[in-house]
């Protein structure tokens, strides 16, 4: 007999559980879950939270695209659409994020730190840096428009603008799957080389797709249209590449995900109608505004069915005892 | 080392007086009246405003067993005060903080409600605190019931233990420990409170009772507890994860996930934009 402990992490759960040092095995009859009650707790995020997962996809693949878009070369009006496009959801979700929190008056104390640990701080700071450039940007063109004095246009060089409208808007659409990964919730934990992914591939789709509505709707020439559609496309593609991969990745973790009703309205609404449709539709040798107006919504209603169904799988999941017992590493 | 609790399962005799003594001294509201069926066990959980919560796990033998391997195990569950604390990592307002007694602690007054820590504590213990004021009426769910009613000043906040800060500060006990009438729950130095245990655990051992230190020596990502458990069974029995994980090991991954997608994108975006 030793005093040497027990080292919880190597125990088997699957076996009798030897918890002594002499090796004697405790009782078999032991319950391994607490009458199932759930080991985590909840997560409270709402439609709030949902929205603006779907939003900041939106924004930042809009970033990326007015330093895509190729502005001497024809593609003016996508640069300008994604411009006012990434300021007008720079400057609302601020607002969606500070409804939700418990105490929405003090949504100043996000303010106080800089925590590289927290991923929800370096979102809180990525929004607030992606804000500046993307206003700066949107005022610009603004100018160029006509709308605002032409002196403010020479306030933000694009030179400047572009790469930090891009690099700040990659990173916008990336941190929230981090965010929901770096949690002990199962289904998110296992999806950490996924999540991310497909959240950026889902922004960016999203993003063509209400850039190609906007342009559809005030025009702009055909080949930047067919660009945006491509681009899309392979988005598109990629998503569903890793949604399938995540499924096979996460297994029984992935359940809350895939299965029952909400696995129904995912496959549904984000692989098909989202995905496969859309891409249909691309490849359909028509050149109509309906098409591509029918094409974008059904991209977005996927995108937003898609966090929807990130954030309830979340929930279910914090209520298995035993994928809480064993966390993902 | 700071200070910290060590419950020794093989004393609680499921009296229950630390979950009343914590609600005493932290003026927190009740639980309600709800029958759970699940043994004595009607609290049910930790949660924002309930921070001991006395787990009651009854195991009858099998029929061809003496009756004498009957087993009624009673645990006193509180936050365990991580060495690597998920829930602090998390808190983007630096809310939560480690105090000078090594314990964590969220500032009531600093915490705006976002809710990131309680899906990032791998025990399940913190949560959000109803408040109807900020809530337009929506409901909280805290200790795995619906209220819909202020609860306290503090509403719209996140709550775990404390580890009784409060009294620490003027050299008091915290208020469970100090109540325990069987010594279950100890408080103190934790390197004193572990030396203390890993005698326990041999003094069972002699008497024939299989026991083990859960939170101790670990090499878990969330390191050791400080506020730590001697159990007889799976941890799982007593709703405590086999094998927690510090949420904060996935970002790594996560971000070069993103990172990936988002070159990846953005070469095949500039391969059709500008190949002209």
């Amino acid at each position: 007999m030793s005093s040497e402990r027990v080292d919880i992490s190597l125990l088997n759960p699957d076996a009798s559980y030897r918890g002594a040092s002499n090796g004697e095995a405790l009782p078999a009859h032991a319950s391994p879950t607490y009458y199932d009650r759930p080991l985590l707790k909840k997560p409270h995020w709402e439609w709030e939270v949902v929205t603006y997962l779907f939003m900041g996809g939106l924004m930042g693949g809009s970033g990326i695209l007015v330093a895509l878009a190729d502005e001497d070369g024809g593609d003016a009006e996508l640069a300008r659409s994604a411009r006012y496009v990434s300021f007008a959801l720079a400057a609302t979700c601020p607002l969606i994020l500070i409804k939700h929190l418990g105490r929405p008056e003090r949504f100043l104390h996000m303010l106080r730190i800089v925590k590289f640990k927290s991923v929800m701080s370096m979102g809180v700071w990525g929004l607030i840096l992606f804000s500046a450039p993307a206003t700066a940007a949107a005022v610009a063109q603004a100018a160029d428009d006509g709308l605002l004095p032409g002196w403010l246009g020479a306030l933000a060089p694009r030179a400047v603008m572009k790469p930090a409208q891009a690099a700040l808007g990659a990173f916008i659409a990336g941190y929230t799957g981090v965010l929901l990964s770096a949690t002990a919730i199962p289904v998110w934990a296992i999806g950490k080389r996924f999540i991310p992914a497909f959240s950026v591939c889902s922004g960016m789709a999203g993003a063509c797709a209400v850039n190609a509505a906007v342009l559809t709707l005030t025009g702009s020439k055909p080949a930047t249209l067919a660009k945006l559609e491509r681009l899309e496309l392979v988005a598109s593609l990629a998503e569903l590449a890793l949604l399938l991969g995540f499924r096979r990745h996460a297994g029984d973790l992935g359940k809350p995900m895939y299965d029952g009703p909400r696995g129904t309205k995912l496959r549904t609404w984000t692989l098909g109608a989202g995905i496969v449709v859309p891409a249909l539709l691309n490849l359909l040798p028509v050149h109509a505004r309906w098409k591509t107006l029918l094409a974008s919504a059904l991209t977005l209603a996927g995108g937003y069915v898609l966090r929807e169904t990130l954030i309830e799988a979340g929930k279910a999941s914090s209520e298995d005892p035993k994928a809480a017992s064993r966390q993902p590493e | 080392m700071g200070n910290g609790f060590f419950t020794d399962t093989t004393l609680c005799i499921g009296c229950k007086a630390c979950e009343v003594a914590c609600k005493q001294w932290n003026q927190l509201p009740a639980d309600g009246y709800e029958f759970s069926g699940n043994s004595y066990d009607n609290t049910m959980a930790l949660g924002g405003t309930t921070w001991r919560h006395v787990a009651f796990v009854e195991q009858p033998a099998p029929l061809d067993r003496p009756p004498t391997e009957n087993r009624w195990l009673m645990m006193s569950d509180v936050c365990k005060h991580c060495t690597h604390a998920g829930c602090m990592e998390a808190c983007p307002t630096g809310a939560i903080v480690r105090n000078e007694f090594d314990d964590v602690y969220i500032q009531p007054d600093v915490c705006n409600g976002c809710g990131y820590c309680v899906p990032s504590c791998p025990f399940g213990v913190v949560d959000l605190i109803a408040h109807a004021d900020y809530t337009d009426g929506r409901k909280f769910e805290s200790d795995g019931r619906t209220h819909d009613d202020a609860t306290q000043t503090t509403g719209g906040i996140a709550g775990k233990c404390t580890l009784c800060y409060d009294r620490q500060k003027v050299g008091f006990t915290p208020a469970c420990a100090k109540a325990c009438p069987t010594e279950s729950i100890q408080f103190g130095d934790v390197d004193e409170l572990k030396s203390r245990a890993k005698q326990r655990v041999q003094q069972l051992e002699a008497r024939g009772v299989h026991s083990y230190l859960y939170g101790v020596d670990s090499d878990s990502s969330v390191g050791d507890l400080n506020a730590f458990f001697l159990l007889t069974d799976h941890p799982g029995a007593y709703n405590l994860p086999e094998r927690p994980v510090l949420p904060s090991t996935h970002q790594p991954a996560g971000y070069a996930s993103a990172a990936l997608a988002a070159a990846a994108l953005a070469l095949v975006g500039f391969a059709i934009f500008r190949r002209a």
